[in-house]
């Protein structure tokens, strides 16, 4: 059985069922074309093929069978078959899960999240837009924020700031004192001994790499000194 | 009567919470109350040990919640203090042989019989630990001045927190003066600086607790040790009595002048 699936980014998802006969493929892609005749032709489609193991000939027949006469553009071949994924990594097609793209508005839209309280170990918090602690984040505790993060406190726990991928959010922390903080799809680390612990920081990606400077901003020549 | 439910918990294990709450009941018996001593730890009992009832076990807490008998069947009373009583744990079963609703039925007939129960929780935050919860009106969080006891402490309070206990009180046990001196362990005052909860008591590291839990003799009957002193202390606290903190720098210079001071000043 073969069930087609809508996904972010007008993506469509190919479900491709692990226990549907190998004898069955050509009468459900015939199926799957006919269904698809309007939407297919053009449209960016994921296959997710589970745990099947795919050889040489099958994923041949997919294109021939499927993929070409029905005028789509495959964005990922997705299998956890590990022997699949190697075939498909030296034939040269995309094996991981495509990223979503991040809208402009997005973070407009989800508006600030005002905590006044502190986050414990554990606790996690995730919000689209901006969000605002005004306590201390505890280690173990984590803020997931699709725009800026700010900490009136103290930061030990974890923040992910621009999760879906915005690297020009940035963290403001009045103490930092986390050993790793995330922007966008970088990742800053710091040791306890460097001189940005405990200091009121803030924390950017500048040209790929995540940068920490101080808060208010002080000119110094130390602007370009990295986290690591 | 109506009991006073308080659930001995951490998150992290061997921090300390059966010998708290233990030491606990002792010294709150000796002032005089009813106190029971519950066992939270299914399958893996101690309470009864550091008590040093173990021989005396007939019916558990799961034989009551079974119908083998009766609640009042599984109390076992103390040897020594006459309004001290414990109830075992099976140590043959698992945690799921406990529901949250039976806990809090088990509290609610407890209520009307003693001024406290204590609960010992298990160490985590998984079911165990939730079953011990559920009963209770306050907690009483047990640390150690170590990274990961505290963190995982923070994490136990903010369970606490969503299960609205009240209050939630922090007892630090262990610590060694001379190394919080040195910087080489966290000092009380950083503790509260990250948990950001009341703090009941501070509890020396003292040899004394090894042996008498091997002994099965809690620390505040039988000796005068720091330890015991701070447990009785931190009884004192929670029947709302306003006790000053013990002078850990004291203690920790051992020796006779330690003693003397502790025989002329109290504490």
């Amino acid at each position: 059985m073969i069930k087609l699936k809508g996904m972010y980014d007008s993506m469509l998802r190919c479900i491709i069922s692990e226990d549907m006969d190998a004898s069955d493929f050509s009468k459900e892609f015939d199926e799957v074309r006919g269904k698809g005749r309007r939407f297919l032709p053009g449209a960016k489609v994921v296959l997710d093929f589970g745990a099947r193991p795919l050889s040489e000939g099958l994923i041949r027949d997919i294109m021939t069978d499927l993929i070409w006469p029905a005028g789509m553009y495959v964005a990922a071949w997705i299998t956890y078959d590990a022997a699949t994924q190697d075939l498909l990594k030296r034939i040269g097609l995309p094996t991981s899960e495509p990223a979503p793209s991040v809208r402009a508005n997005e973070r407009a839209a989800g508006g600030a999240l005002f905590l006044q309280r502190s986050l414990r170990s554990g606790q996690r918090v995730e919000h689209s837009g901006d969000v605002i602690v005004a306590g201390h984040v505890n280690d173990g505790a984590e803020i997931l924020a699709g725009g800026h993060v700010t900490v009136l406190g103290r930061l030990s726990g974890l923040v992910h700031a621009g999760y879906n991928g915005d690297e020009t959010a940035s963290v403001v922390v009045r103490s930092l004192e986390a050993r790793q903080v995330r922007i966008g799809t970088k990742i800053g680390s710091l040791d306890r001994d460097e001189r940005w612990w405990g200091k009121m920081v803030i924390v950017r990606v500048n040209e790929g790499s995540v940068f920490i400077d101080y808060w208010p901003m002080i000119k110094s020549d130390s602007r370009d000194e990295s986290a690591g | 009567m109506t009991a006073r439910v308080i659930v001995v918990t951490s998150g992290k294990g061997g921090v300390g919470k059966t010998t708290a709450t233990a030491n606990l009941a002792a010294a709150l018996a000796n002032m005089g109350k009813r106190v029971v001593a519950v066992d939270g730890d299914v399958g893996l009992r101690n309470l009864d040990v550091i008590m040093g009832l173990e021989n005396r076990i007939v019916y558990t807490l799961i034989d009551a919640l079974e119908g083998t008998c009766r609640l009042n069947q599984t109390f076992i009373r103390d040897k020594r203090i006459e309004n001290l009583f414990m109830i075992p744990t099976a140590q043959s079963r698992t945690k799921d042989a406990v529901t949250a609703e039976q806990m809090i039925e088990v509290c609610g007939e407890l209520r009307k019989e003693f001024d406290y129960v204590l609960i010992d929780s298990p160490a985590g935050i998984e079911a165990g630990f939730r079953n011990s919860a559920a009963g209770a009106d306050e907690a009483l969080v047990v640390t150690t001045p170590e990274v990961s006891a505290v963190r995982d402490a923070d994490r136990i309070i903010g369970l606490l927190e969503s299960m609205d206990k009240s209050p939630i009180r922090l007892i630090v046990n262990r610590i060694r003066p001379h190394m919080v001196k040195k910087g080489d362990m966290l000092g009380v005052s950083d503790v509260l600086d990250i948990l950001a909860i009341d703090l009941i008591g501070m509890v020396p590291d003292d040899e004394a607790v090894v042996t008498s839990s091997n002994k099965g003799e809690p620390l505040v009957l039988s000796q005068s040790t720091p330890a015991g002193i701070a447990f009785r202390n931190i009884a004192s606290r929670i029947e709302g009595k306003d006790v000053p903190f013990m002078n850990l720098d004291a203690t920790d210079s051992g020796g006779l002048f330690g003693i003397i001071r502790r025989a002329i000043l109290g504490h």
